[in-house]
């Protein structure tokens, strides 16, 4: 214990003051990225391309018997595995680890108390949210990166990087296939910060979680299964999940076909409107 | 005992009128309505400045309420907030870097280190150069006395540690007002003491101090001025010597002898009475010592002296000593008038 140690204490004005918007944002990823949760599931996600990778190579010999039909090529080609890996996680888990980052960002926040730190600081409702809103688009990013180098690095190690062969038979150059990779990332990013959007919009209305994440990956599952319906074929261009499994194969295609993707940015873009306008209308009544 | 007899026995509080000091808090008519619960109704109240402000009142009086209120936190439904003379929460972002607070306990994640938190909050604090940062923490840890358990998850901490912490975040950057909601929940006798130095270091360095507590004791050892809170209203501020001391000083005296020791008194020209167990005694003429005196002298048995608490005080002590469960029906204050309310 030790006598208080403060320099001269400045004058109350009625000048405005706010941390630097950079050194909020700093603070709020270090926390993110160290806790444990988010670790965990990040390295799930990372692993999960590579694990496609060997059960591919495992079963080839079976399936390849012969002459090795053009499907099987292509299924094995670099780009492949990364764009699989998307197809198969964006049903669940890479939403998952969107939506946590949602529900931690303000329910999680405020089940410990510590959104009025915050508040007190204080952080303006507004910049908090914004602050928030990187957070999240951070999570989505490395997310989304990670998953494209682990399952890029699979492809390569497996076929070689001479030629990337697509679904419509040609054969592509690396930095092409780059290229996509890229794009595929940012569309993922996409929908993935849709999703957040929502997560942070019901995580401003409550301080639990788990809540957030439930009703979030309920209204996917929903979404998904009205989907299916052709009766409810209205009601289809309006689902966040439409498309994402189609998505991704128009990658492999050349040309790339952009119909597909250019309408699920649309309906990403649409959905993060709403959800942080949802987010901000609450954040700024709410009782701190 | 009725509002305007209680009124009468309060000096006005501070104003920010000529010669008085100025307000660094003030709400004025504040009323917070949480669906069908009254929680706050028509607070007035100023904090002046270089005080040491209890707020006293039992659990659900309104206390944290107020404070959060005060901070900005909450919108009152009705009446008006200002800090420093600005409004609230409007002006949060001029006035709030001045203000430290702890309020409702402390706030933090428990999968981080004691030093991370506050460094997390650190880098939220306005008037706080980035370059000082790192600095900054390690003062206010060790202020409070948490360095040696900086480096371990905040997770693991014991309740006073935790306290502790949330001291830390409130005194990181030097101040004009700190409130504290509650500060000595769950803190050792150790822990008290320490709150309580450093309260008095705060204030010695003229910083205003606005804490909560529902323990007469507490804002007795440490305050300036105090105001008691009940059931979400105001019933009495003002500078808690003037409060005290409200009201006539009478001395208790414990004496199998009592008939002789008011015929002692009495021929000393001091005005004594019976009471059930001894004597009571009027302190306004004459000090405790001299009655004691007069009494030995006469030759009566003194078992026990104590000065009796005056209205006031024992006001506060049975808003502030008994269980808030108990309060409701022995307490004959002014709010019938909030009964049924809600």
């Amino acid at each position: 214990m030790t006598a208080i140690a403060w320099d001269e204490t400045p004058e109350v004005t009625d000048r405005r003051h706010r941390a630097p918007l950079s050194r909020l944002v700093l603070a709020e990823v270090r926390w993110i990225f160290r806790r444990p949760r988010t670790l965990v599931v990040l390295a799930l996600l990372a692993i999960f391309p590579p694990i496609i990778g060997i059960s591919i190579v495992l079963a080839g010999p079976g399936e390849a018997s012969g002459e090795a039909p053009l499907f099987v090529a292509a299924a094995t080609s670099a780009l492949s595995i990364p764009l699989g890996s998307f197809m198969m996680l964006m049903s669940l888990f890479l939403p998952l680890a969107v939506a946590m980052a949602g529900a931690d960002a303000i329910a999680g926040e405020q089940s410990v108390g510590a959104l009025r730190g915050w508040l007190v600081a204080p952080v303006s409702r507004g910049r908090l949210l914004a602050v928030k809103v990187f957070g999240v688009l951070a999570v989505a990013l490395v997310a989304a990166g990670l998953v494209a180098l682990t399952g890029l690095t699979t492809g390569l190690i497996l076929n070689g990087m001479d030629g990337i062969i697509t679904l419509s038979g040609t054969t592509l150059g690396f930095a092409d296939g780059l290229g996509r990779i890229g794009l595929a990332v940012a569309w993922v990013t996409l929908q993935l910060l849709a999703v957040g959007a929502v997560a942070l919009a019901i995580s401003t209305t409550t301080e639990h979680p788990m809540l957030v994440v439930a009703l979030v990956l309920g209204g996917l599952i929903v979404s998904q299964v009205l989907s299916v319906f052709d009766s409810l074929s209205w009601l289809h261009p309006f689902l966040l999940p439409e498309g994402w499994v189609a998505a991704m194969p128009q990658l492999m295609r050349d040309p790339v076909s952009l119909d597909l993707l250019g309408e699920g940015a649309l309906r990403a873009a649409c959905y993060v409107v709403i959800g942080l306008s949802l987010a901000y209308a609450r954040i700024v009544t709410r009782d701190g | 005992m009725a509002r305007d007899e209680l009124a009468r026995t309060v000096p006005a509080p501070a104003t920010a009128g000529a010669g008085a000091r100025p307000v660094v808090a003030r709400t004025k008519g504040v009323r917070k309505v949480y669906r069908s619960t009254i929680a706050v109704d028509g607070v007035d109240l100023e904090v002046p400045e270089g005080a040491v402000v209890g707020m006293l009142g039992p659990n659900g009086s309104g206390k944290t309420t107020t404070i959060r209120m005060l901070l900005g936190l909450v919108r009152p439904t009705e009446g008006e907030v200002e800090l420093f003379g600005q409004p609230m929460p409007e002006s949060a972002e001029s006035t709030l870097p001045h203000v430290g607070a702890l309020v409702e306990g402390p706030g933090f994640h428990p999968f981080l280190s004691g030093r991370d938190n506050l460094l997390r909050f650190a880098a939220a604090e306005p008037l706080l150069p980035s370059a000082k940062i790192t600095a900054a923490v390690t003062n206010a840890l060790e202020l409070v006395g948490l360095t040696a358990a900086a480096d371990r998850r905040y997770r693991g901490y014991s309740l006073g540690m935790k306290q502790r912490l949330g001291l830390a975040a409130a005194l990181l950057v030097p101040r004009k007002l700190v409130v504290l909601d509650e500060p000595t929940n769950g803190l050792d006798p150790a822990g008290t003491r320490e709150v309580r130095r450093i309260i008095a270091e705060l204030h010695a360095r003229g910083t205003t101090v606005l804490v909560s507590s529902h323990l007469l004791s507490e804002v007795e050892a440490t305050c300036t001025h105090v105001i008691v809170l009940s059931k979400g209203t105001v019933v009495a501020q003002g500078e808690l010597s003037e409060l005290l001391e409200a009201g006539n000083p009478t001395l208790e005296v414990v004496t199998p002898d009592a008939t002789q020791a008011v015929e002692a008194l009495r021929a000393n020209r001091i005005p004594a009475r019976l009471a059930p167990d001894g004597i009571l005694v009027d302190l306004v003429t004459t000090p405790a010592p001299r009655v004691i005196e007069t009494l030995v002298q006469a030759g009566v048995s003194v078992y026990e002296a104590r000065r009796k608490r005056t209205g006031l005080e024992d006001l506060f002590a049975r808003l502030t000593e008994t269980q808030s469960d108990d309060l409701p029906t022995d307490l004959h204050l002014n709010d019938v008038d909030h009964v049924g309310v809600a």
